[in-house]
Order: C-alpha cells, then structure tokens, then sequence
C-alpha cells in the first residue's frame, strides 16, 4: 500500500509502462538496465482516501505494540476517527479534482479514478467515522475495548474501497476478499456471546464460499473475453458478437451470485439474519452500511462497465431477484421478534430498491441508486445506534420489547428513532422518500412498470413493520410507572441472574414485569418486561445519531445530496 | 519437463522405500501384542479415557508469523530475479511490502506470541487457590485455558448482584 | 446419453499436443479428483486433512503441464506445505482426530438433495463440454508465455508493474490474518451467567471457602 511511495523516489518524471527490454536469462545489459528499468506511474492522488486508511490501520497496530496494554482506553477510537475523517476529507478533494481533469484509470490500470468511485470512498469513509463512534461506547460496554476492531473497520473500509474503484476483476475480488475476511472476523467479535462465534464462522463458510463463486465467474468471464478489466470487456463485447456465448453468459451469472450474496439478495440472502444478529451491534450497522455499498458498487461496475452491452442478457435476471428481494425482505420483516433480525430483513428489502435502480441500466437509475445508498449509510449507522443503546449490557434484550416505551424514558431518542422508521418505510420530507423515488421513477421510464408498481407495494408491506416499532415505542408498558421496579423485575427484564441457571421466565413472574406481559391486549408481541427506564445516551454516540437525523431530514427536503449523486453517474 | 524427471525419480524412490519399510517390518518384526503393550504409559494407572492433547494458543500466533514469512519469500522471489530492471521502483515496492508485513510481527510479538515464559510466571496468574482449604478435602485444579499466559484472561466485569462470585474471585489475596 | 457426451472427442486434446503433457495432465486430473473425494468421504478429519495435500500436489502437476513451474512450486510450498499443515494444526488442537460421526442430520432431506443437485451440476459440465467451439476473446493480457525471458521473470514484471496495487494490497489481507489470528485465538473469559452448572457449583464452593477462611 504505501510501497506505491517508490514513485517519489523515482523521481516525478513520468514513463510509460514498461515495454521491457529485452531480457535473456543471465544476460543484461548494462545500457538495459539503466534506460529502460520497469516501472509504471504511481498517481497517489487516486488512491488517497485508501491509502489514509491502510496506513492508519497500520499506525494503530504500531501504537497498540509500543503502548503498554490498555494505557488508554479512548485512544484508538479517538485515532480512527480522525483517519476517516482524513480519509472524508481526501474523497471531497478527489471530488474536485476528478472535477477538474477527465476521469482516468490509475496505477497499472488497475483502478478507476471517476466520481463514481470517489462518492463510494465519501460514502465508506463516513460509514467508518460512524462505525467507530459507536463502537467505542459499545466496545467499552461490553469490555471488548482495543485496538482490533479498529484495525479491522479500517482495513475492511479499505477492501471496499478498492472493490468501488476496481477496474478489473482482480482489484474486484482482492477488495472483496480484504473487506470480507475482516467482516468476518468483526461478526465473531464479541467473545462471550456464543451467537457471535457462531455467526461469524457461519458467515465464513457461506462466504467463503460465495467468494468461490465469484471467482469462478471472474475466470469465465475472462475465458469469454480475455481479459479481467472492465473497459477493456465492454469494448471487446461492443466489437465482437460471440455466436456461442455460454461462457459469458455462465460467468456473468456466477458473479451476479457472488457479488449478490455480499449484497444479500434474495435467494442468497440467508446468511444475513443471523450474521446481523450475531454480530456487536455497532459492526452490524457498519456492515450493513458498507459491505452493501461495495457490493453494490462491485455489481454497477461489472454490469453497468463490463457488461454493458450485454444488458438484454442480465436485465431480465436483476428484475427476478429485485423482485424476490423486495417481497421476501418486507413479508419476512413482520414476522420478526428480534430487532437486529428485523433490520436485517428491512435491509435486505432495501437492497431491493437498488436493485431497481441498477436494473433500470441508465443514469437516472445510477444516481437514483447512488443516493439510495448514500441516504441508507446515514439511516441504518443511526438506526444502529439506537438498538446498542436500548439492547442493554451483554445484547441483554434485542427483541422488541426492548424498544417499548422509549417514548417515555427517552423522548428525544424515540423521536430520532421514529425518523429513522420512518425514512426506510419512505414516509415524504425524509431522505428515504426521495431515494425510493427516484429509483421508481427510473424504473417507469425504462418502462419497467411492473417492478416500479412491486417496489411500491414491498414499501406499502415494510411501512407496517416499521410503524409497528414506532408505535411500540410510544405505548404504554401498562406499568405503574411512578413505582420503582422492584429489584426482581429489574434483574429479570435486564441480565441473566448469574450464578443460575434459570430460564427468564420463572423469575418473570415475580415482578411486575410479567403483568406487562401476560396483560399485554394486541399479543401480537411476546413482551418481557420492559427494561428499567435509564438509558445513558453518550457523546459520541449523541453526536452520531445528530447528524445521520439532520442528514436524513436534510436530504429529504433538498436536493444538493441528489444532484451530488446524479454527478457520480458518468463511469470513467 | 525433462527437468522434473529427476524429481519424479526421487518421488519413485522415496515411495518405494517407504513402502519396502513397511512391509519389512511387517515381514521380519515379531509382533506379539498384549493389553498392556499397547496401552499408554499412565504411571502405573490404567487409563480410563483418552485425553485430547491441548495446545497453548501461542502456538496458533508462531504459525501465524510462519505463515506470513512465508507469503513474503514467495513475493520476495519474483522480485529478486527481476530486481535490476525494477531498480529504486522495485526497492521502494519491496520496502513497503516489507514494513507491512513488519508491522504485523511486531503486533504478534507484542501479544506474546514469542513470549514462552517460564512456568512459575504461569503459576502466579493461578485463579482459584491452589493449596487445600480447612474445609475441603480435594485440591481444585484450576481450569487449564486459565492458566495461559500472555492471553491471560480479561479480570471478569464485578457484577453487582451479590449472589454470585465472578470466576477468578476464589484465590485469597494474600 | 452421458456415454455419448463422453464419447465425444475432447478438445483439450487439441491445446496438450504432446503424450508427456497429456499424461501429466491425467496424472493430475486423477490425483486432484481422487484427493478431492478422499477430502468428503473419509471419515478421520486428519486422513482428509492429508487428502488434501494430493489434491494440492495434483493442482502442482497441472502448473507444470501449462509451463507455470513457479507457481507449482509455490503451490507445493505454500498449500501443501504451510496451509495444509495450519489445518492438521488445528484438527489436533480442537482434539477431533479421531472418526467423526454424522449420523445426525440438522435438515432432513440434505443428503439425496446434495446428491441431486450435485447430478445436475455434473450434467450440466457435460452438456456445456458437448459445446466444443466456445467463443472466446483476444489473447490473454499478461503476454504469451512462449516469449523470451523465463517463466518466473515474466510474473515478476507483471507482479512488479501492472499489478503492483494488488500486490501492495495482499499485504493488508496478511494483516488481517495477524489481526485475525489474535481476536479469535484469544481466551474465552466469559460471563459468570455463561459458565457451565460443573464451573458454576466450582465457583459457589470456591466463595464458600473463602467465607469459611475469613471466619
């Protein structure tokens, strides 16, 4: 990563790739060497906002090795987001400067350097500045606090940033697996919690084994056209029609599976739950934020760039798992008893509409899509952020009961709350309105009406769960709230009484958090008790949930964000 | 691929003389097998069980730093046959490759994956008393992942509830 | 039907003109395939552990016999020589070297679905084999290995060049490895809530002494 410092060694002046000389074993010449030496321009500027992460990963780590264990506690995450906050400042300086010269590939032709990519190391950089926000209060909670975490947010933020910028398939699934394998790792984070091992090594398998799939399909792919890069495919599929395109059409398929699963669409979507689940709450909003961007960002770029001419091939394709992606994401949200899973399954359903926005193949759908992303960073980091504060020490409670009556013990964070509810189900004056209608409106003029009418229905059947929790939020716990929980109801509804091994509800119905739940009319939630009324919001993550609300408001009823994302369109 | 035919002569050998070596000893050892040949030496104790045999976890982070020593060689030699058209380039390349893969033996250093330290260093960290109490009769042992060193366990968040005692609370402070 | 998908002349023997090359490519394919079926059907984790290094080893044949002599050796190295001895690691930690049992099935039916779904898998590499003139692109980007300068000279300046990024990048994956390796090998201290009824009664007695001592 920072080798690439060699060109300032070699000096400014700028050669061509290497022709080589030409070489025979064992014998070089001595003008050879000199004149012609191999090397290629190495333009930093591209690769800025990656190389600030890679190297601050790597001064954590150095830091962490000089410093005796825990001298301080709030160091690294203080560190990380500064770096991401260094590496959000370098993408708004490649957004002017792609602004200023043309687009180009870089480095070996290896990356795309275009507004595109540069709106996906903003969208990752943010998405990493949140996620380390969270995770320090999180991390501290839970006694997990060190220097790992961080290092792998940053570097996982790095592979994603690569796969966004790729311009071949080797960048694409170096990237993919950089971003994974360190995903992976962050899933399985939370030592104490079996769910969290058992997630994580969950995600490894099927992930592994969709990075299998992916490059299987990379190996196709090249096969059909003889080369990883995605300029270099388009033109040749532009120039060339194949009479017998079995090989492009199998390694097309097998990379939308694998760059489907890391976006979890629909038929490859099962690992999502449980993964969400499993992982600390603060890396599951950072994975859905992040691991869905670069997926998608994978997906635009091998569709959109390589396969561009191939569209009546992938069309068709996109729609079917847009359309299975919506309806099982929102049906099977409702059904959920579990915050985290419902969010997974809320996720998976928003993946659908930029599904839409990628299978309307045009730039109203890109820039459609690209804000959908954008807006979903900001909504799920603070959606997340709310779910570690309510879930309690040790993920106590994720169910919904958790949530119940923050209303009363938090207004503010309730009504944050309920603007997050309200922007994934799309309700107007929120950024998830405008998101979702773009993508639809981009789908109706490519005369794609079936699937605009679908998403508009996935969204009428999402809208009903995410009201549910805002409505739950502002019930009553049907508790005679100006007594003190007693101390049986506060153990019961909060942690595990140590020491036994006795299942909740025994010592539920000594408190008066079993008449909440057995009192409960609608039945349609199995309520425990709801937890005692204090929850300490702390700064860091306060000023988190500020600015994803004011994002999410903002954005709704303004249209510099969209016109941002409507720049990013023109591909390299 | 004539170069590989020495190779595949010496895979030839080597099987064969395995194989000649098995079925030597088959042949020619006399093999009279009773119960308490082939049961393991226990000092005297019959075994009741089979124990699976435990490895430290450092030993995971010295194959880790094997491992990525070895990746590096693997680069390093590429690199080295074409080093004089690469020049500064390929050093600065190199150098960086090189400082990555430093950094990260430093880390595993710093977590002690070099640090085998002596036993009473082990001893010291022991969480439940090792000596008999006046009231009980058997000496507890205290669990072997807790006696590791160097990833010595997290001292376990007090809980406040009174009715339990966090592991870890049962050695006396003396 | 399949015989006569089998019957048809293949087309790799167009590309391995030569006997030695086609026999090291059989050797190969028998070794990989035999490694990879040894790896699923037996039982002892340390007997597939030690399949794998011949279906690893196989995978090495056919680097030599498509002239990539550097990466054969690195294949050897690396997988049968490293990655390959992390895993027998590994099965003898977790103390499983001995006969697994699987007669318990956690989904019903997932056998004879593997089974069918693995047929048509197979089928349908027959079917597409049955298509002999795949179209295929221009010539391969990394250059023709029949030039001048050996073998290992090439992939360094194609390492060393072109793909200088990826190679910087790998460096990060290895430091997630490291990092990898200390989150997940690190002691379990867990909750007193998450101990097992043995460690817990342990724990109780162990506070009872102390109570006992201090009176």
């Amino acid at each position: 990563m920072i080798g690439l410092l060699s060109h300032t060694l070699v000096g400014q002046t700028v050669q061509a790739p290497a022709t080589g000389c030409q070489v025979t074993p064992g014998k070089v010449t001595g003008l050879c060497q000199a004149f012609n030496s191999l090397h290629i321009p190495v333009e930093y500027r591209t690769i800025l906002p990656l190389l600030v992460l890679s190297i601050g990963a790597l001064v954590l780590l150095v830091i962490s090795a000089v410093l005796p264990k825990r001298s301080r506690p709030g160091l690294y995450p203080l560190l990380t987001v500064i770096i991401s906050g260094l590496a959000a400042g370098a993408s708004v300086f490649q957004w002017i400067d792609v602004g200023n010269h043309a687009a180009t590939k870089a480095i070996g032709n290896q990356i795309f350097y275009d507004r595109f990519s540069v709106l996906f190391m903003l969208l990752i950089s943010v998405a990493t500045l949140f996620g380390a926000l969270l995770s320090d209060s999180y991390l501290q909670r839970e006694g997990l606090d060190g220097v790992e975490a961080y290092v792998l947010m940053l570097l996982a933020s790095t592979g994603a940033m690569l796969m966004a910028a790729s311009a071949g398939t080797i960048m694409l699934f170096l990237g993919l697996e950089i971003m994974s394998i360190a995903l992976y790792v962050m899933t399985a984070y939370h030592r104490r919690r079996a769910a969290s091992g058992e997630g994580g090594l969950k995600y490894f398998i099927l992930g592994s084994f969709s990075s299998a799939i992916f490059l299987y399909g990379a190996a196709l792919a090249y096969g059909a056209t003889g080369t990883t890069q995605f300029d270099e495919m388009s033109v040749f599929l532009a120039r060339t029609t194949l009479p017998n395109d079995g090989i492009l059409l199998g390694g097309m398929a097998l990379l939308i599976v694998g760059l489907g699963f890391k976006v979890a669409a629909v038929p490859f979507h099962f690992w999502s739950p449980d993964v969400y689940e499993a992982a600390p709450t603060p890396f599951t909003g950072y994975m859905a934020a992040v691991a869905k961007a670069a997926g998608f960002a994978g997906l635009f770029r091998v569709l959109l760039e390589g396969f561009h001419s191939q569209e009546a091939n992938w069309r068709p394709a996109i729609w079917l798992i847009a359309v299975l992606t919506l309806l099982v994401g929102s049906v099977l949200a409702i059904a959920q008893r579990d915050l985290k899973r419902m969010m997974a399954y809320s996720s998976i359903s928003q993946a659908g509409y930029v599904l839409i926005g990628l299978q309307s193949a045009s730039s109203q759908g890109t820039a459609g899509a690209l804000f959908y992303l954008l807006t979903y960073t900001f909504i799920i980091a603070g959606t997340f952020a709310v779910i570690g504060l309510v879930q309690g020490e040790g993920e106590a409670r994720n169910d919904l009961g958790a949530i119940r009556g923050l209303g009363r013990r938090r207004p503010g964070l309730a009504l944050v709350m309920l603007l997050f509810l309200l922007a994934q189900a799309g309700v107007p004056f929120t950024s998830g309105f405008l998101a979702k209608f773009y993508v639809i409106a981009a789908a109706v003029n490519r005369g794609q009406y079936a699937l605009a009418i679908i998403g508009m229905l996935a969204a009428a059947i999402a809208a009903f769960f995410y009201l549910r929790v805002g409505l739950l939020m502002y019930s009553s716990p049907e508790v005679d709230e100006t007594k003190e929980p007693t101390d049986g109801a506060a153990l019961a509804g909060l942690r595990p009484i140590p020491g036994f091994d006795t299942p909740r509800e025994p010592a539920l119905s000594q408190g008066p958090g079993a008449v909440a739940a057995s009192s409960d009319g609608d039945g349609a939630v199995a309520l425990l008790a709801p937890p005692e009324g204090r929850v300490e919001i702390p700064f860091t993550v306060g000023i988190t949930l500020a600015v994803c609300a004011a994002f999410t408001i903002f954005a709704g009823v303004s249209s510099p964000v969209l016109d941002f994302a409507k720049h990013a369109t023109t591909y390299f | 691929m004539d170069q590989y035919l020495p190779i595949v002569l010496l895979l030839v050998v080597a099987l064969a003389f395995a194989a000649g070596s098995f079925a030597a000893s088959k042949l020619l050892g006399p093999s009279r097998p009773t119960g308490a040949k082939t049961g393991p030496y226990e000092s005297g104790i019959v075994p009741q069980a089979p124990v699976a045999a435990r490895f430290p976890v450092r030993f995971f982070l010295v194959a880790m730093i094997f491992i990525i020593f070895d990746i590096e060689v693997i680069f390093l030699y590429p690199w080295a046959v074409i080093y004089h058209q690469l020049n500064t380039f390929g050093l600065a390349e190199m150098a960086a490759f090189a400082l990555v893969v430093f950094v990260s033996f430093a880390y595993l250093v710093s977590n002690g994956a070099l640090d085998w330290g002596p036993v009473k260093k082990l001893a010291r960290k022991a969480p439940v008393n090792l000596t008999r109490t006046t009231t009980s009769t058997v000496r507890r042992v205290p669990r072997p992942d807790q006696l590791i060193d160097g990833m010595s366990p997290r001292p376990v968040d007090s809980e406040p509830e009174p009715t339990a005692e966090p592991v870890g609370a049962g050695a006396p402070e003396a | 039907m399949i015989a006569a998908l089998l019957a048809t002349p293949q087309p790799m023997s167009v590309h391995l003109a030569h006997a030695s090359a086609w026999a090291v490519f059989a050797v190969g394919a028998v070794l990989i395939l035999s490694g990879a079926l040894g790896v699923v059907l037996l039982r002892n984790p340390v007997h597939c552990a030690l399949m794998l290094v011949i279906t690893l080893f196989g995978i090495a044949l056919e680097f030599i016999d498509q002239s990539a002599d550097f990466l054969a050796a690195v294949q050897i190295i690396v997988y049968a020589g490293a990655v390959v001895i992390l895993f027998l690691f590994v099965i003898m930690f977790l103390g499983v070297d001995r006969r697994e049992r699987f007669m318990r099935e956690p989904f019903r039916g997932q056998k004879p679905l593997a089974v069918i779904l693995g047929l048509i898998t197979l089928a349908e590499i027959l079917v597409l084999s049955r298509v002999g003139n795949w179209s295929t692109g221009q010539h391969g980007v990394a250059g023709d290995l029949n030039g001048p300068g050996e073998n290992i000279q090439k992939l360094g300046q194609s390492i060393y060049t072109r793909y200088l990024l990826p190679f910087e990048m790998t460096s990060a994956l290895l430091v997630i490895a490291v990092v990898a390796t200390v989150v997940l090998a690190r002691q379990q201290s867990r909750a007193p809530s998450e101990l097992t009824k043995d460690e817990q009664a342990g724990v109780a007695a162990a506070a009872a002494d102390k109570a006992e001592a201090k009176r």
